[in-house]
């Protein structure tokens, strides 16, 4: 049966959708399996047909671009309600992107560069009729509804919306079995446990061809919850409760766990992985609930979150320098140089060669496409971290890993657009800067 | 009882908007109305950026033709600064924006136009679109994708990313293209020529078969805005022209668009009407996008192409086209000269040349004016810089804008064909394609 989709598009350049459709041959194995019943840029169905669906009718609802007019803030409450899980898709939906920048000034005076002062315009009104209204600020989509899952990108990578259209649709219900992994688990014996190693076995649901531990590793808890948990839970719990002590594969896993467990797709290695810690950083708490966990289940999930939610070195795993192909050391930033100066080489880091890339506070995921023209980050996933003050943030990155000979008022004080640098497609997510507090 | 009909939302369209047609109690067309329900504010928010990086924010003003988006920036801030840029960064940005027309092109004839056709314009509106089209004619179907993902995998090797490119820079290309991507692209390209050919057949086949429709419906006389470069077909580099109804052309260098492009702001639109300002609102009502350029240009640039343009004069006048279906023969003939200058770039060696940028780039406060032609219409950016080099302030007269009072006057005039004339009832349709 094919897996009913919809496509909500707020205000945006449809560049995500662009992207998908860049997937071009590819997408003659995923269509047939998708039912998309709501898709104004490609198929007829009309809103009234969206309004008239029952309520969590369709499984997949993709939201694409932000909440600038009031229609923007309604059809989000629409397909929130119409759909079993949100897909926040692309950088509008996620942080809101560049548009949100025009939270700098009020809605009037935007309104009023467009429609009452532009050069070219010979009649002068804000127009009224049979029109929305705009909303005062470019609203982040998840200020508003509970967003499953945010796939990031301006626009995403085409592999990491396709990894994600598979996965979801290869994702079977699975219902909780009533007995853990370790029921089936051939090294129970030698429990990894026992080694201080971070098995999700005892709390997951068996089932599974037990891929992992027979290769020796822990169980990442892919098949989700089990009903009961099996003895050694408490052994895994007991290492929960102290996580800081962890390897460092077995902190990587505890990422991968929780985005298994709660049914968030991996993709392309990088762009969900750092969702659920983006849930936890903004909110606390992971959005993704899953009723009636058993009581240790529910702990040892949430001693994970916490730990992610507070973990520094987590972060450092998954920054666009991690996949950027240049080599550091060569070179030292002296001075901030703009983009049209010079030439910069090919091989060396662009900051190395004073350049204002935003690699290292950037959510890997693209694989550096920009760097590998010679074209700095400026950020389009989305930040690492969620400051209020992202200059000095930037600052101190890049003092800490890179030659930097420069004090930070030095530094500061020769970036000129400092919003355009730093927030250029977060601002409208930065609550700091909604608050007034920037 | 006065009738009014909604369409909400306008589908397979780029962007955001609805349709309002009021018919009184008379029967007749009261009103017609197109709703662009959603706007950015790129000229706002740009204020306070570096201009160098004005062409990295706009791409996002749309995700089908961000390409022209970067361009037309990079072009607007080194006019105002007063920078030449070297003969490879030139080719190498003739070659990206052709790509991007060849894919955007043959997505719109593929992707938005052709369920209409092959489906049919009755048809269920379940089944109309392309996902439909790819399943019950998969041969046609896997070809326009080969046509969009060599389109699309050219407009990533040359501008880095195939939506939202970064590679252009003030002064030049950041990047030449690496010889082993060209002999890539360059061994592809045959395969490309004969499917362009062959989806030519297939929209002169439409264009036959619909001749009832292309000939009767929505032949709206209008001023038209594109640009030439001399008189020559060309999207990257010219001046804006004007075609009067009757077929009078004028010429306007972009520094001067002011004197021919306004902006009516209607109550009902967040996208403005544009109109020719010396013909007054709403005489001067224009179109853009491919028709428009068809009936700017005196010729095409390329010999196929050319050729093409001849046999569409032949059959639909040789002054001024008003036939609005015409649009979807214009936009291949725009295909076969974009596929024409794609080969033209490939097959020059000096796309690889590291000399793609100038170093000689100084800031200074100044105004630049920038003109390409997106896929769907003229594109002008006219940026106000700083003597740092910040934006000041920005005025876009984007593509798509350019059509938007245009179509309303082709709604109306549609409108009144079916409701008042009855247009539908005695037209000719042929069977769809794919029943």
């Amino acid at each position: 049966m094919p897996v009913k989709v919809a496509f909500m598009q707020l205000s945006s350049c449809w560049g995500c959708h662009q992207s998908l459709v860049n997937a071009h041959l590819g997408l003659l194995q995923v269509l047939p399996a998708l039912d998309i019943v709501y898709w104004p840029a490609v198929v007829d169905f009309k809103h009234d047909s969206l309004v008239a669906r029952q309520d969590g009718e369709i499984v997949v609802g993709f939201i694409e671009g932000m909440i600038r007019t009031k229609q923007d803030l309604e059809n989000t409450k629409l397909i929130r309600q119409k759909s079993q899980m949100i897909i926040a898709f692309g950088t509008c939906a996620c942080y809101g992107s560049v548009p949100g920048m025009a939270n700098q000034w009020t809605i009037n005076e935007v309104q009023s560069r467009k429609f009452m002062e532009v050069e070219s315009a010979t009649t002068r009104r804000i127009p009224d009729q049979h029109v929305p209204g705009f909303e005062d600020k470019v609203v982040n989509v998840d200020d508003v509804i509970d967003v499953d899952i945010f796939i990031s990108g301006c626009p995403p990578k085409t592999e990491a919306i396709v990894g994600a259209v598979v996965t979801l649709l290869s994702r079977t219900a699975q219902p909780m079995s009533d007995t853990a992994f370790c029921n089936d688990c051939t090294i129970r014996s030698d429990c990894l446990l026992n080694k201080g190693v971070v098995c999700y076995g005892p709390i997951t649901s068996n089932g599974c061809s037990l891929k992992c531990t027979s290769k020796g590793d822990p169980c990442v808890g892919c098949m989700g919850p089990s009903k009961n948990v099996a003895n050694e839970a408490q052994k895994l719990l007991e290492i929960s409760r102290g996580l800081s002590g962890a390897s460092q594969g077995d902190k990587k896993n505890l990422f991968e766990f929780l985005a298994l467990f709660f049914n968030l797709p991996l993709m392309a290695g990088f762009d969900l992985r750092i969702d659920p810690l983006r849930q936890l950083k903004k909110k606390g708490r992971l959005l993704t609930p899953l009723p009636d966990l058993p009581s240790t289940t529910a702990e040892i999930a949430q001693n994970a979150a916490s730990f992610l939610a507070n973990n520094p070195d987590f972060l450092e795993i998954s920054n666009v320098c991690q996949t950027c192909p240049r080599i550091r050391g060569n070179g030292t930033m002296t001075k901030v140089k703009r983009d049209y100066e010079g030439i910069p080489n090919l091989t060396d880091c662009l900051i190395e060669q004073g350049y204002l890339c935003a690699g290292p506070v950037t959510k890997a995921g693209c694989g550096g496409l920009c760097i590998r023209v010679n074209a700095p980050c400026t950020g389009c996933y989305g930040q690492t971290e969620w400051v209020t003050d992202q200059g000095a943030r930037y600052y101190e990155a890049i003092k800490q890993s890179f030659n930097v000979d420069l004090s930070k008022e030095d530094f500061l004080a020769q970036v000129k657009d400092p919003i355009g640098t730093f927030n250029k497609f977060t601002l409208a997510s930065n609550r700091g800067f909604n608050r007034g507090e920037l | 009882m006065v009738k009014e009909i909604e369409v909400e939302p306008v589908t397979r369209l780029e962007g955001h908007g609805g349709l309002r047609i009021v018919i009184g109690d008379d029967g007749k067309v009261q009103d017609a109305q197109f709703n662009i329900t959603s706007t950015r504010f790129f000229e706002k928010f740009c204020e306070g950026r570096y201009c160098e990086h004005v062409p990295r924010i706009t791409p996002r003003i749309c995700g089908i033709c961000p390409i022209p988006h970067h361009l037309t920036p990079t072009k607007a801030v080194e006019d105002a600064w007063g920078v030449s840029i070297p003969a490879p960064a030139y080719k190498l940005r003739q070659l990206l924006i052709n790509a991007k027309q060849y894919s955007s092109h043959l997505l719109h004839f593929y992707a938005l136009a052709a369920p209409d056709f092959l489906v049919g314009p009755f048809g269920d509106p379940a089944l109309r679109n392309v996902v439909y089209v790819i399943n019950k004619m998969p041969d046609v179907g896997a070809m326009a994708l080969k046509m969009m993902d060599y389109g699309q995998n050219l407009c990533a090797a040359v501008g880095g990313k195939s939506v939202h490119p970064i590679s252009a820079i003030v002064g030049g290309m950041k990047k030449p293209l690496d010889e082993d991507v060209r002999q890539k692209f360059l061994k592809g390209l045959e395969e490309q020529i004969e499917f362009t050919k062959k989806t030519v057949d297939i929209g002169l086949k439409v264009v036959t078969d619909y001749w009832d429709v292309v000939a009767n419906v929505g032949v709206v006389p209008t001023y038209y805005v594109g640009m030439t470069n001399n008189g020559v077909h060309d999207i990257y580099e010219g001046d804006i022209r004007i075609v009067s109804p009757d077929g009078q052309k004028f010429d306007y260098k972009p520094r001067n668009y002011l004197e021919a492009l306004g902006e009516h702001i209607p109550d009902h639109s967040y996208a403005t009407h544009m109109y020719y300002k010396p013909a007054g609102y709403p005489d001067g009502i224009y179109r853009a996008n491919c028709l428009a350029m068809i009936n700017c240009a005196d010729k095409m640039a390329t010999p196929l192409a050319d050729e093409a343009l001849k046999a569409m004069r032949a059959k639909l006048g040789t002054d001024c086209i008003h036939h609005t279906f015409a649009y979807h023969w214009a936009r291949l003939i725009e295909t076969v000269e974009a596929i024409e200058i794609i080969a033209k770039y490939l097959n020059d060696s000096d796309i690889c040349n590291p000399d793609c940028k100038t170093l000689d780039v100084q800031p200074r406060e100044a105004e630049g004016v920038g003109v390409t032609e997106a896929p769907r219409g003229l594109l002008l950016y006219h940026i106000w810089s700083d003597a740092e080099g910040i934006c000041k302030k920005l005025n876009l007269l984007v593509a798509t804008n350019h059509n938007i009072a245009g179509i309303e006057k082709s709604l109306m005039h549609v409108a009144k064909q079916v409701v008042e004339d009855k247009a539908l009832e005695g037209l000719k349709l042929p069977d769809p394609w794919i029943k």
